[in-house]
């Protein structure tokens, strides 16, 4: 103790046993500010002495709740010229001397032991209980330099807020909202055009001593922190200046709870005998809760970010799951397709294997005449024809090329002939590559057969067949051309094969999305034209 | 020309006899046989030139005939009712085959092919490549007997990035750079090759689905190659080669 005193004020001597004044015991002392040291009757407690406040460089505190008497003393170097100090004492402001001179003779040298030897005289030995006691000491060669010592016998009253006040822009400039002595739990709204807020303490002779802080409840973080008093501006109703302090919105980021808390700033630890328990300290502390509501939130550059990358992360993951479900959607809409498709191949050749049984047995029976007739190679010949007819229908293949095609068109017609003696001729564009163009296999043969049943079979040997295979542009066009009697093309459906070749054309132009199979029926009675028109398909 | 004839049903024995007897004079007719047994012992005994042999013989194949041979130095038109086991091989190994009823101009054309392999001495082992072919499963097929003016081709399918037509005649590009022309048309070989795999893009091409880089969208549709050449994809055929190449 004696030491740390002596450390922080080197010119004073710190251990210094006063005689007992007026029955009082001043056995403990402590310094007090400026060049008083001051001494408290041995028992007493909780004594904070010489605390010291921002922006108060001349000012010492000396908080005494628990002491009776105070006595102070002033101190001199030796090389110091006493005659230039004035003194002033006040009880509870209120002055008891006034400028006065140090009394010369009263000083005496005060040596306890190191080198340096103090004049010391007591200025006065004061009740303090309840009271305050200021000192205010200069040099009259520098008279502004007062030394001022607060000895504060009473408690330290709570501060207490007696406004809010909301700062917003106005089309002239700014504006104020206030709210006069707030409950302890406050709502208070901030709009956009709301920038400051304002607290007003009620007025003290101590303000000095109190400092404000805003606390967010949600983190448990002092996010605001002011030492600092303002004076002008807001009159209490003794027209004193009150204290105030301001705090920018941006301060609160987000709405919630914030607790303001002004308290003195006193070390509760840095005095003699302390024993202040926190529940103790607490009662000097003043709390308000604020609900701030915020018009806009502001968030830190990290929570901008953990909320970017938070949304993105959404985005990102609702995008990913969209894609995954319309992949899915996709895939499963690909395998329908896939599906329809091979229900309309499979249609598609359930239509195709049928050859008209009564041809089939027909040609047969034609055969069986020629070998009757010892037509040996020539039944040779219609029963390779006849075989490579079945054998394609058999096969199945789904598309051949228009030369094989053309084989199985001339093998049937060939077969045909020998029932009915008509004509018949295949021709083709000259740029057709037949060998390698392909089509869906048995597209004619039903519309030939046709041709042959209601076309030409009754005019025997005058009747003619045309078929044709042209290339228009990137249409491949067939078409069969008879001379015979015409039919009612409203009646078209007279034959199993032009039957079975509707729906066919139909599930061929549903395989095929990128191509178009279209058929033309004319008929007259100097003949019938079909043709097939196949669009793109070269 | 020295040939024996082997079918298990003595009616199409009868029936060969009597059309080469009357379309194709050059061929005699040494032996005929209707099981595999007599078949080998035929053929050890009258060293043939030609043979004609029936695939399907009751439990047993034309093949066995060929697997106890010790030598095959002759050689083989496969005679087939219909398109049933081995006739797929068959085509692989390029060999000659007829189908029956036997239609007459093709007899011709398939005696006389012969023939003239005969005359030319043409060495091949066509038939040592059909057999192993058939020691795999039919999917496991990885080869091709490719028949080129004078000699015989056995390439590997993924060798082939793809094929064009030229008319009734097929170029095959390899991966090797090598150009190969065979006589036989694109569609017989997209027949063939489909069912590995190979995509019909386009009335004149056959593309390995292994080569195709990427689907560039000009002109309707085009498939880049791993070689940078550009082959057209037609309209009857996009969607069938998007959806393969989907699958890939």
């Amino acid at each position: 103790m004696k030491k740390i005193i002596f450390l922080f004020l080197s010119f004073f001597i710190s251990v210094f046993i006063v005689n007992a004044q007026k029955g009082i015991n001043f056995s403990r002392t402590s310094m007090a500010g400026g060049k008083l040291l001051m001494c408290v009757d041995s028992s007493a407690k909780n004594v904070f002495y010489a605390q010291m406040f921002p922006n108060q460089p001349r000012t010492s505190f000396n908080y005494l709740p628990e002491v009776n008497d105070v006595s102070i003393q002033i101190y001199f170097r030796k090389n110091i010229n006493t005659q230039h100090f004035r003194y002033t004492i006040l009880a509870d402001n209120k002055p008891i001397v006034v400028n006065k001179s140090i009394d010369r003779t009263q000083l005496k040298d005060v040596d306890r032991g190191d080198e340096e030897v103090f004049r010391s005289t007591t200025l006065g030995v004061f009740p303090i209980k309840g009271k305050t006691i200021t000192t205010l000491i200069y040099s009259i060669e520098k008279p502004l330099d007062i030394d001022k010592a607060v000895f504060y016998g009473k408690p330290i009253p709570r501060a207490r807020i007696k406004a809010l006040s909301k700062r917003f822009a106005t089309d002239k400039g700014v504006d104020y909202s206030y709210i006069t002595d707030p409950k302890e739990k406050t709502n208070l709204f901030f709009a956009e055009k709301d920038n400051e807020l304002t607290i007003v303490k009620d007025r003290s002779d101590i303000d000095y001593v109190y400092y404000t802080s805003i606390k967010d409840k949600q983190t448990n973080k002092i996010i605001f922190e002011s030492t600092a008093w303002n004076y002008g501006g807001y009159v209490d109703e003794s027209h004193e200046l009150s204290p105030y302090v301001k705090i920018d919105k941006n301060v609160f980021k987000k709405s919630g709870d914030y607790e303001i808390i002004i308290q003195p700033l006193i070390k509760w630890n840095g005095c003699h005998d302390c024993d202040i328990s926190p529940k103790e300290i607490e009662k000097y502390i003043t709390r308000y809760t604020l609900v701030i509501s915020l018009d806009k939130e502001n968030y830190t550059k990290k929570e901008l970010l953990i909320y970017t990358l938070i949304v993105a992360f959404s985005i990102g993951s609702a995008f990913l799951v969209i894609l995954y479900f319309n992949k899915k959607r996709n895939k499963k809409k690909l395998a329908e397709k896939e599906q329809q498709k091979n229900i309309a191949k499979l249609q598609l050749n359930s239509i195709r294997s049928q050859l008209n049984p009564h041809f089939l047995f027909n040609a047969l029976s034609g055969i069986q005449n020629l070998m009757n007739k010892n037509e040996i190679d020539n039944a040779n010949k219609y029963l390779s024809k006849f075989a490579r007819l079945t054998r394609n229908v058999l096969d199945d293949k789904e598309l051949i090329s228009l030369s094989q095609e053309k084989t199985l068109l001339d093998d049937y017609l060939q077969m045909e002939q020998l029932r009915f003696g008509f004509k018949y001729e295949i021709i083709h564009s000259e740029d057709l590559d037949l060998a390698n163009i392909e089509i869906p296999s048995m597209l004619l043969q039903p519309f030939v057969e046709n041709a042959v049943k209601h076309g030409i079979s009754q005019k025997a040997t005058d009747g003619k067949i045309m078929i044709t295979f042209i290339k228009q542009a990137n249409d491949l066009v067939l078409t069969v051309t008879d001379n015979g009697n015409g039919f009612d093309t409203e009646k078209k459906h007279n034959g199993l094969g032009l039957l079975l070749s509707d729906s066919r054309l139909a599930l061929l132009n549903s395989i095929y999305k990128e191509n178009r199979f279209t058929l033309d029926l004319q008929s007259s009675t100097n003949g019938t034209k079909i043709s097939l028109a196949l669009t793109d398909w070269l | 020309m020295r040939a024996i004839l082997i079918d298990d049903e003595n009616s199409n024995l009868e029936n060969l006899r009597t059309l080469l007897g009357k379309h194709c004079p050059q061929v005699t007719i040494m032996a005929t046989a209707q099981n595999v047994s007599d078949a080998v012992d035929a053929i050890g005994k009258y060293l043939p030139h030609l043979v004609f042999l029936d695939i399907q013989m009751g439990k047993q194949t034309g093949f066995d005939v060929l697997k106890l041979l010790p030598m095959r130095n002759f050689e083989v038109i496969f005679v087939t009712a219909y398109d049933q086991y081995g006739i797929q091989a068959v085509k692989f190994a390029a060999l000659d085959y007829l189908l029956k009823p036997i239609d007459i101009e093709e007899l011709i054309i398939a005696v006389s092919k012969a023939e003239h392999k005969l005359a030319t001495q043409i060495q091949t082992s066509q038939l040592d490549f059909l057999l192993q072919q058939l020691k795999k499963p039919e999917t496991n097929v990885n080869k091709i007997a490719l028949q080129m003016q004078s000699e015989i081709r056995y390439v590997t399918l993924s060798e082939i990035i793809r094929c064009e037509a030229d008319n009734t005649y097929t170029y095959f590009f390899l991966a090797n750079t090598e150009k190969i022309l065979v006589s036989k048309s694109l569609k017989e070989y997209a027949d063939l090759l489909r069912p590995k795999g190979f995509l019909r893009t386009h009335q004149s091409h056959l593309v390995n689905p292994k080569y195709v880089k990427s689907w560039l969208k000009e002109d309707g549709g085009i498939l880049l190659l791993t070689s940078g050449e550009k082959i057209p994809v037609s309209k009857p055929n996009k969607e069938t080669v998007k959806q393969a190449l989907q699958q890939l």
